[in-house]
């Protein structure tokens, strides 16, 4: 990522970022609105930068969709914004028939992928009765199938319980793939082997992550006993 | 919660989802042209019956979902004893009621991904003449994807507003519905995008 910049309607979410990273498990902090989903949008090639280029790869996912899919995947906030289809096993086929694979075949696969998640019970549950959690995993189940170099997570475990935030950790923990997590939690990067501090638009600090992480958590308690709450956004 | 999906396997989810639709065009057809009230109180009692043969959890499932239909049964039987033709009036309210049954009983019964092959199947044609017809089959899905979710949506917003309000907020809630459901658009065009979008 060189010199990338990113704005909506005249408005800069990030400035000027560049970064070159290769780590198997990488993490983003940084504060609400400080731009970590745009930069997760711009890595998984969802928007182009408004400067800059932005390679993955050596690829510029932007342009170059099909490759897309299978270099990265991206995980949502929201299960309920990125499950389309009504039924567990028709959702994580999805994917792969968009990756080429005939129906059957991808039927086939996503039940193995389904199997493997120890949720072949899951094939014919209707969406609409999961729990949160059990969606946030079916999105994961989903993305996991499409086999991404690299997987990308935007706040996965945003409004979940401590018990199904650790055990959506364990899932994650066993990609085989390269993560990067977006979280403002510094909790949920313990281990991570490179971590990006994000601070409005730009980079505030990167480098190992508990180096950085403890900064950031210094940081943001120094911040937590002030009132910049207050401020309104130019 | 507001979703077409039975809670119990039947026998009916194993047919090819094409023999079950062509079998509900071809039921409705007969109902329109049955005129007779006792043919349509056997024929409505005839679909409870099947409704019945899976089970109490179905058959309540099943009668939870006619139930969405008693304001149209309202309307017709009040203009039709206005109008004292008291017999087509029943007549209508049961041909709908067996008209709806019988293609909730199809939807309940049927995977989603085996009814979009059955649309693909039809729309075949067009894509001889070069139109892509994906969009369609993604369209019928995400329909019946996102009822739920907009139902609890719309839910969500009357409570906050009966929250902070003494009367109920009716029709006022549409227009902050509505650009909440753009909102939700916009982010499920992403993930769709994020996975391949139309462009295969």
């Amino acid at each position: 990522m060189s010199g990338v910049s990113f704005r909506i309607a005249g408005k800069e979410i990030l400035r000027g970022v560049s970064l070159d990273v290769d780590v198997a498990r990488l993490g983003v902090v940084g504060r609400n609105g400080s731009g970590k989903s745009t930069l997760a949008r711009l890595v998984a090639g969802l928007v182009a930068p408004s400067e800059g280029r932005v390679r993955v790869n050596g690829k510029e996912l932007a342009a170059d969709r099909r490759a897309a899919l299978s270099e990265v995947g991206i995980l949502f906030q929201n299960p309920d914004h990125q499950i389309i289809f009504p039924s567990v096993l028709e959702e994580v086929a999805f994917g792969l028939g968009q990756q080429g694979m005939g129906r059957r075949e991808a039927e086939a696969e996503a039940r193995e992928v389904l199997a493997r998640f120890g949720k072949a019970h899951w094939e014919e549950a209707a969406v609409a009765g999961l729990s949160q959690g059990q969606k946030h995993l079916v999105c994961l189940m989903a993305v996991v199938a499409m086999e991404p170099k690299l997987l990308i997570l935007d706040e996965p475990y945003a409004g979940l319980d401590i018990p199904t935030r650790r055990q959506l950790m364990r899932y994650l923990g066993r990609y085989e793939g390269a993560l990067l997590h977006i979280s403002h939690d510094p909790e949920d990067l313990a281990g991570y082997d490179h971590v990006i501090w994000l601070e409005m638009g730009g980079v505030a600090r990167e480098g190992a992550a508990e180096a950085v992480l403890a900064a950031y958590r210094d940081e943001m308690e120094r911040l937590g006993a002030r009132d910049d709450i207050s401020d309104l956004a130019g | 919660m507001i979703s077409l999906t039975s809670p119990v396997r039947t026998w009916a989810h194993g047919w090819p989802a094409g023999l079950k639709l062509a079998g509900l065009c071809a039921a409705t057809l007969v109902l329109f042209f049955i005129e007779s009230v006792p043919a349509h109180l056997a024929i409505f009692g005839a679909v409870l019956g099947v409704y019945a043969l899976p089970g109490r959890v179905f058959l309540a499932t099943g009668m939870r979902r006619l139930r969405l239909l008693w304001p149209f049964i309202l309307v017709v039987m009040l203009w039709h004893l206005w109008e004292g033709s008291v017999a087509q009036g029943v007549a209508i309210c049961l041909r709908l009621l067996s008209a709806v049954a019988l293609a909730n009983l199809v939807t309940m019964t049927t995977r989603l991904t085996d009814m979009i092959a059955v649309i693909r199947w039809l729309a075949a044609p067009l894509r001889r003449v070069g139109l892509e017809t994906r969009a369609l089959e993604l369209a019928v899905a995400l329909t019946i994807r996102m009822t739920p979710v907009l139902a609890e949506k719309g839910e969500l917003l009357s409570a906050s507003w009966r929250a902070r309000a003494r009367r109920r907020a009716g029709w006022r809630i549409l227009l902050p519905f509505t650009l909440l459901a753009l909102d939700d658009a916009d982010h499920v065009a992403e993930a769709l995008k994020a996975r391949g979008g139309l462009g295969n």
